[in-house]
């Protein structure tokens, strides 16, 4: 048995070293910082002035903070409502019984293995360009007038748009899981006694993917809170308004960016403590809501 | 699902169904050909001049193929050095996760102890704590330890791909009967060679996939390169294209800039041809990775 002590502490040290470096003292630190006056992130704790609630307050009164959950939110819901309906389309098709399912479903989850910045440079280089753009070719060929796609009019649009279409294949995977779990005699049951593909659709994989859709708006919800990759890529160079999420605006006030006069540690804390509860507020929603419906089949 | 398709292979092709079925194939077909067009488009235009670009005829390759783009977005535009960079990153973090992941798993599913419980579920946590959350103490850290340069991102890439792995494995090593450990035991053979030689090689496959969404994590990796790649000659491909395409207003490189996207995009596209199925079931089977 004390060889095994020695081993136990010998292989679970480094685990435990990594949680504390790495997350717990970080995690601590950032929430007490969220509650300091702190101007530069390297400055040690002698430098820190309590502030109380200060920079909370100030987030919330920034506009550009302001803007940036607004963007999220319709991220969320917007983002949310497209892609989840398209990767419930896409498993129901796929789990149909269609030939080449397996090519189709690799094809659809593909974006998501792929570098996300290749992905982006992509859309803003080729799909969304203004002189040889394949949209714009589109409409073109349709008689349309072409559409000024990374305008600051579209451009929130257009970038919401590509981050659909590379999120679309998670989800599908996620769904056609939860579509092959329910039992087939269900189905053969309910097409004995006449129901149709559609009916079958409502009647009896809607209401048994309950589960399923709750993960996936769970995954989604917690996306959407640290979306910042494609935001960065769609305005690479200086934050706009059109695009600015949470965490844009948090890596601008911590780190500095175009509009930041001063670098501000402490209001970054507080943009990280914000969007941390989100994801808490999410989980335990999400919790309660999949305690009260536990369906067995 | 496997018994059902080859009994569906078997059978003559059945028009009436596959009619039935058609919306079905239209919907994802004009999705994957979209997909395919502009994959195609990227990469002819790679081998295009920048004239040819803008004109819009990249697939007549009127003026040939352009392959010095490749050599120009490889040496002139530094590409050599991001790929270099995060080829190591992400090869020496696998390995260093699975050095601290795999023996951590191992205890935690095999023994009973004193905090077993508070750091299984510290690990689950772990997971889906938000970089946000850990990034400002962390570059404080770093900057007052003096860690800077390659081994810092590495490091990184390594503690931060531990709890997902840990917990991906745990359930692996709970799977294997404990008769092999007492086999070795009466062999003479000590515990901690017990695992090195017996126990680690009987979880291969899940080291391989958990290998496999490392790769492609720290490879697609941005945030953390964002902060912390303070040089230029420690930035993986991802922060590396972002510069690459900021420059381009001055460079006016388009052919460039699209063969360095091909470049960026090419091994984990190859590595998911390969494993599309093992990477595809990796997702929604032994764990999700967000």
């Amino acid at each position: 048995m004390k060889k095994n002590k020695m081993l136990i502490i010998c292989f679970i040290l480094p685990c435990l070293i990594t949680l504390l470096i790495m997350y717990l003292y970080p995690v601590g630190r950032t929430v007490l910082m969220s509650f300091f006056s702190i101007e530069s992130v390297t400055a040690g704790m002698s430098d820190w002035s309590f502030n109380g609630f200060g920079n909370y307050a100030k987030i919330f009164n920034s506009p550009a903070f302001k803007t940036s959950m607004w963007n999220m939110l319709r991220i969320w819901l917007v983002g949310g409502v497209f892609t989840l309906s398209l990767a419930l389309l896409f498993a129901v098709i796929l789990t149909s019984g269609i030939r080449f399912k397996k090519f189709f479903r690799a094809a659809i989850y593909l974006p998501n293995v792929i570098s996300a910045v290749a992905l982006a440079t992509m859309w803003i280089q080729y799909v969304f360009n203004n002189d040889y753009g394949m949209l714009n070719k589109m409409l073109k060929m349709v008689g349309l007038e072409g559409v000024k796609w990374l305008g600051t009019d579209m451009k929130f649009w257009a970038m919401l748009f590509a981050f659909i279409f590379g999120a679309v294949g998670y989800y599908m995977l996620i769904f056609i899981s939860g579509i092959e779990r329910i039992p087939a005699d269900l189905y053969e049951a309910a097409t004995i006694d006449g129901a149709n593909k559609v009916q079958q659709f409502l009647k009896i994989t809607m209401p048994l993917l309950k589960g399923i859709t709750k993960t996936n708006v769970t995954f989604w919800s917690v996306h959407t809170t640290t979306f910042f990759l494609w935001s960065k890529m769609f305005s690479p160079v200086d934050t706009e308004a059109t695009t600015i999420v949470p965490v844009v605006y948090l890596y601008d006030t911590v780190f500095g960016g175009k509009g930041v006069t001063t670098r501000d540690a402490g209001a970054g804390a507080a943009v990280g403590v914000v969007l941390a509860l989100i994801i808490i507020v999410i989980y335990f929603i999400m919790n309660k809501l999949l305690k009260d419906d536990d369906l067995e089949f | 699902m496997s018994k059902k398709k080859k009994v569906r292979f078997g059978e003559p092709v059945n028009w009436r169904k596959e009619l039935s079925l058609l919306p079905g194939y239209i919907i994802v077909t004009v999705w994957i050909i979209f997909t395919a067009a502009f994959l195609f488009w990227i990469l002819a235009a790679s081998f295009s001049t920048s004239r040819e670009i803008f004109s819009g005829n990249v697939f007549k390759f009127e003026s040939g193929f352009h392959l010095e783009n490749y050599v120009s977005a490889w040496q002139a535009q530094n590409v050599s050095v991001f790929f270099a960079n995060s080829l190591l990153y992400a090869v020496v973090a696998c390995v260093g996760v699975i050095l601290i992941s795999a023996p951590g798993a191992y205890v935690l599913s095999r023994f009973e102890f004193f905090g077993n419980k508070v750091i299984k579920s510290g690990l689950i946590v772990a997971m889906s704590i938000p970089a946000v959350m850990i990034i400002m103490p962390i570059f404080a850290l770093t900057t007052q330890w003096n860690l800077k340069g390659r081994i810092l991102l590495i490091m990184l890439y390594i503690f931060l791909n531990v709890p997902y792995t840990t917990t991906y494995l745990l359930n692996f090593f709970a799977t294997l009967s404990r008769t092999y450990e007492e086999a070795a035991a009466i062999d003479g053979c000590p515990p901690a060679k017990t695992f090195w030689i017996i126990m680690l090689p009987l979880v291969q496959p899940a080291l391989v996939t958990v290998t496999i969404f490392n790769f492609l994590g720290v490879w697609n990796e941005f945030f953390m390169a964002l902060i912390f790649a303070s040089s230029a000659e420690m930035t993986p491909v991802g922060v590396g294209l972002l510069q690459i395409v900021n420059s381009m207003k001055y460079t006016g490189n388009y052919g460039g800039l699209f063969a360095a996207v091909i470049i960026v995009f090419l091994p984990t596209f190859l590595l998911y041809i390969f494993l599309s199925e093992k990477i595809i079931s990796g997702v929604t089977g032994g764990g999700i990775k967000g």
